[in-house]
């Protein structure tokens, strides 16, 4: 056959599918240039040598193995549909005298042109935006900015690579569909009968008890950790139960609809209703993964935005005071003490020779242990700890002994503990009964002192597991009773903790310097001594840190949001499209047997509203009740701010659904148009 | 007076650009009586079918007026031309135009929806006629579900349920077979002893034939009609087929 024949043949065939092509081509440019993008900031390494970098690069690198993994799912799902409705072309072609191969080469070319196209018009708009996406992230970030612009060769090899396996398996795809089809079923695909959908009650019930498990999940959890944990069992339960409820609930929901005759029988409701449960079968999953990727953006933006916006807070939260020391030995030994005295005197020292004047200082030693609270008891005894896959997260505690001297003088109360006795005090909801066991020891539970424990702790409300304070008479004769506890590897479970924090009065340089010195002279001191840990923070020092974590986070958010939206229009768009020619041979009916354009009109805003506003109610249910778990997760970044993570839900929620209620407004002009050609 | 009056009926397509003009309907004038069944017969592109619309208000003529039981069509303003379509007109066309989203019961709701019946008298008038037409077991069955022959009956009960002041067919028995078509034109036979006013537009000989009267139309005009009279179907078979082939032969009227 002449050359270039296959070429001309995929070419035309495209320009014929003009409006289904070229969305799908914007489409997959757009990947192209974000993927550009995220590599390009991620691994380029165009961040290199900026100060407080690392950690949002490291953020975005991680965002290009979303992007690559979302968009060949997003591609693959577009081609599928795409090629289904040309499955009566080819079908005309292997009539005409085509065999497979032929038709085979045909997809080739095709899918060949769109990499080809994708990849050059993607490169070119991506390293166009590159430079303005590198502003957008280092101003976010709170970075200096470069004023030279940069294409990244290796950015470029990765995405021409990436784009060329993922188009690669789309047409082995395409050509096992079409392979397994012979001639007749291809022209007749699309055209035969269609079932009107039976209302699936066991599917319905399913995910129903599939998205209530997810939901009850979500609001149950109570403790950071365990969300960290359960986070995703929910947010896979909820996502299961959505495609299960919208496939087969709202064909449910319309049946039911129907048998209520006086509301059925009605001009606003008879057609849009049957309309709707002939075709919810199909679009159900097609509105779920609408709904599912709203949520995603909404939960994204939200909790992405809320960590930037909140920055300052968690950073407070954090490093309450403007130099802050910790030191921690596994065990127990009798010099303790003494060590602590020393290297209060060693910081104070240090720190007054650099001409710091030292204020709030909170230099103070706990004894830790850890195990499974329970009624008012702490497991220390490991046996019950050995298979860690049965431990419930929420039941995990950490026990922390305080002096009554010491919390006195530190922190200027005026207690009194007797032994046998203590003060108790939790930032977490935990029920702690008269008497508090621990290990074999009990207390008797005088007073609580909840309120006062954020003085101790300011991190306590986020803590990863709850931690209970316990003043006690002697700290000292208290720890030795668990002196015998050693955990799995025979490490002792009793950990003394050493904390000094304090204001210095020094501008930021002298901070961040004091604590650089501080921390030398902390390693000098216990080096070789057995600490498992120890380290000297200034709050201004991790500021950056926080900025750029969070600016990072941010960012990321809003390139996956905008990928995600415009994934969310496509699937609207060829829904509708694909809808509007169904319907247009429906509404010629429709109008020959008396409807006049005003109710057919109407009758499809109904229907259109209803189809847009259902994945957008389900997404923000999913958002409101995905929300408490998302303020646990932000707890682990020192976030305690629900009514700022909620006002954040709600702005984007505003945002989202202006572009939504925009994208509803031209999908529908689009439908209106096919349906009313219709002559 | 008559129920239906065409009078000088005229109809000229233009293509988009003002080019060639094809004149579709030259010069038609008929009338049709209440009660009557008429049958329009033609060769295809003969102008049949647009003389159908012009009647059903689906298009307009571009000169000639239609009157049907004293309205002139062409006064009804454009946002009522659909329901004034459904009030008055029930409508038979050859490819059913069934709804394949809804039941046949709801099918045959449908006008009635639009007019904002409710439903007990909906079911009051289906019930009415649905023993005649032989739907009453197949009511709750999609159009997909059911054969042809079926699929008409259940259109024509749609034309029927809002008691038009006339019926119009487009080649009703197009679409099928030779037995479902016999059931179809008795069951036509019979909805017109009840003193419903017929018009029925094929190009089936036996089809026409069952007919009180047929017209004749060849390139946009009326070219003959005859009367059933007292004659039978066999008789009118006859007389039509003598009258198409003469149509055939290019004779002179």
């Amino acid at each position: 056959m002449k050359a270039g024949f296959y070429p001309k043949m995929a070419v035309s065939g495209m320009r014929k599918n003009g409006r289904l092509y070229v969305p799908y081509l914007i489409t997959c440019i757009l990947m192209v240039s974000i993927f550009y993008i995220f590599h390009f900031l991620g691994f380029s390494g165009v961040m290199n040598g900026m100060a407080g970098g690392g950690t949002a690069t490291q953020m975005v690198g991680m965002g290009t193995y979303i992007m690559a993994v979302f968009a060949t799912i997003f591609l693959f799902y577009t081609q599928s549909t795409l090629i289904k409705g040309r499955k009566k072309e080819f079908g005309l072609y292997s009539i005409l005298g085509m065999n497979k191969r032929n038709i085979g080469r045909i997809i080739l070319w095709e899918t060949f042109i769109i990499w080809m196209v994708a990849v050059s018009l993607g490169l070119l708009s991506g390293i166009g935006l590159s430079k303005l996406a590198e502003l957008g992230f280092t101003k976010l970030i709170a970075v200096p900015t470069r004023y030279s612009f940069s294409v990244s060769g290796s950015s470029v090899v990765t995405t021409v690579i990436l784009f060329a396996v993922i188009f690669f398996m789309i047409y082995l795809n395409t050509v096992r569909q079409i392979r397994f089809a012979d001639p007749a079923q291809l022209i007749s695909a699309g055209k035969s009968g269609e079932k009107p959908p039976k209302a699936n009650w066991a599917i319905g019930i399913l995910g129903l008890v599939f998205l209530g498990s997810g939901y009850i999940l979500a609001l149950k959890i109570k403790q950071p950790i365990s969300a960290l944990v359960w986070f995703f069992i929910a947010v896979i339960l909820i996502i299961i139960g959505t495609y299960l409820l919208l496939i087969s609930g709202s064909v449910i929901m319309c049946r039911l609809l129907q048998k209520n005759k006086s509301y059925y029988y009605r001009t606003n409701h008879f057609v849009s209703v049957s309309s709707m449960a002939y075709r919810m079968k199909r679009n159900g999953a097609g509105l779920a993964s609408i709904c599912i990727l709203l949520t995603m953006i909404l939960v994204m933006l939200s909790s992405t935005s809320a960590l930037y916006t909140g920055e300052e807070q968690c950073l407070d939260a954090r490093y309450p005071n403007e130099i802050g020391a910790f030191a921690c030995k596994y065990g127990y030994d009798e010099t303790l003490p003494s060590q602590g005295e020393k290297l209060d005197e060693i910081l104070k020292t240090a720190a007054e020779a650099k001409g710091a004047e030292v204020k709030n200082n909170y230099t103070y030693s706990v004894y830790s242990i850890s195990g499974y609270f329970e009624n008012s008891r702490l497991e220390v005894n490991l046996n019950s700890l050995t298979d860690m896959a049965f431990i419930d997260y929420d039941k995990v505690a950490q026990i922390m002994f305080i002096d009554d001297d010491e919390y006195n003088r530190v922190f200027g109360h005026d207690v009194n503990v007797n032994p046998g006795e203590a003060i108790v005090g939790t930032a977490k909801r935990v029920d702690i009964g008269d008497t508090i066991t621990v290990g074999d020891v009990v207390f008797e539970v005088t007073e609580r002192f909840d309120d006062k424990v954020a003085e101790i702790d300011p991190m306590a409300t986020g803590a990863a597991s709850p931690t209970i304070y316990l003043i006690v008479d002697d700290v000292e004769a208290t720890a030795r009773e668990y002196i015998r506890y050693s955990d799995y590897n025979g490490e002792p479970m009793l950990a003394w903790f050493w904390y000094s924090r304090f204001d210095t009065g020094l501008d930021e340089e002298g901070q961040i310097a004091l604590a650089e010195e501080l921390s030398g002279k902390i390693k000098e001191e216990l080096n070789g001594k057995g600490f498992s840990n120890y380290y000297c923070e200034s709050h201004e020092a991790e500021r950056g840190d926080f900025v750029s974590t969070f600016g990072g986070l941010f960012f990321l958010g809003i390139l996956l949001s905008i990928i995600f939206l415009v994934s969310c229009v496509l699937i609207i768009y060829y829904k509708q499209i694909s809808e509007g020619f169904e319907d247009q041979a429906r509404f010629t009916i429709m109008k020959k047997v008396g409807m006049n354009s005003e109710e057919i009109k109407k009758s499809v805003n109904s229907q259109m509203l209803l189809v847009f506003m259902f994945p957008v109610i389900f997404a923000c249910i999913h958002l409101a009740v995905v929300l408490p778990i998302v303020d646990k997760l932000l707890m682990l970044f020192g976030l305690f701010n629900m009514p700022l993570l909620i006002a954040c839900a709600l702005v984007c929620v505003l945002i989202c659904g202006l572009f939504y209620a925009a994208i509803y407004k031209v999908t529908s002009v689009a439908y209106l148009k096919i349906v009313s050609s219709a002559e | 007076m008559s129920l239906l009056e065409a009078k000088n009926i005229k109809k000229i397509y233009k293509t988009r650009f003002g080019g060639a003009s094809v004149e579709a309907l030259k010069n038609v004038s008929f009338t049709v009586e209440k009660g009557e069944y008429v049958a329009i017969m033609g060769e295809s592109g003969s102008g049949k079918t647009t003389l159908l619309n012009i009647l059903a208000a689906l298009d307009k003529a571009t000169e000639g007026t239609v009157i049907l039981d004293g309205m002139d069509l062409s006064k009804v303003k454009d946002k009522d031309v659909a329901g004034f379509r459904r009030d008055n007109l029930g409508y038979v066309f050859q490819d059913f135009n069934l709804l394949d989203t809804f039941s046949l019961e709801d099918n045959i709701y449908l006008p009635l929806v639009l007019a904002g019946k409710k439903y007990p008298e909906m079911k009051d008038r289906l019930d009415k006629i649905s023993g005649t037409l032989g739907i009453s077991e197949i009511l709750k069955k999609y159009p997909y579900e059911v054969s042809g022959g079926q699929k008409q009956r259940a259109a024509v009960a749609r034309a029927l349920i809002t008691e038009p002041r006339i019926i119009l067919a487009d080649e009703p028995t197009g679409a099928l077979d030779s037995k479902s078509s016999d059931e179809l034109l008795s069951l036509f036979k019979k909805v017109n002893q009840t003193g419903q006013t017929i018009l029925m537009v094929t190009h089936s000989t036996k089809a026409a034939s069952n007919a009180s009267r047929v017209l004749f139309i060849k390139d946009g005009v009326i070219f003959h009609q005859i009367y059933k009279g007292s004659n039978t179907d066999r008789q009118m078979y006859q007389m039509i087929s003598d009258t198409l082939n003469l149509l055939a032969g290019g004779g002179e009227r």
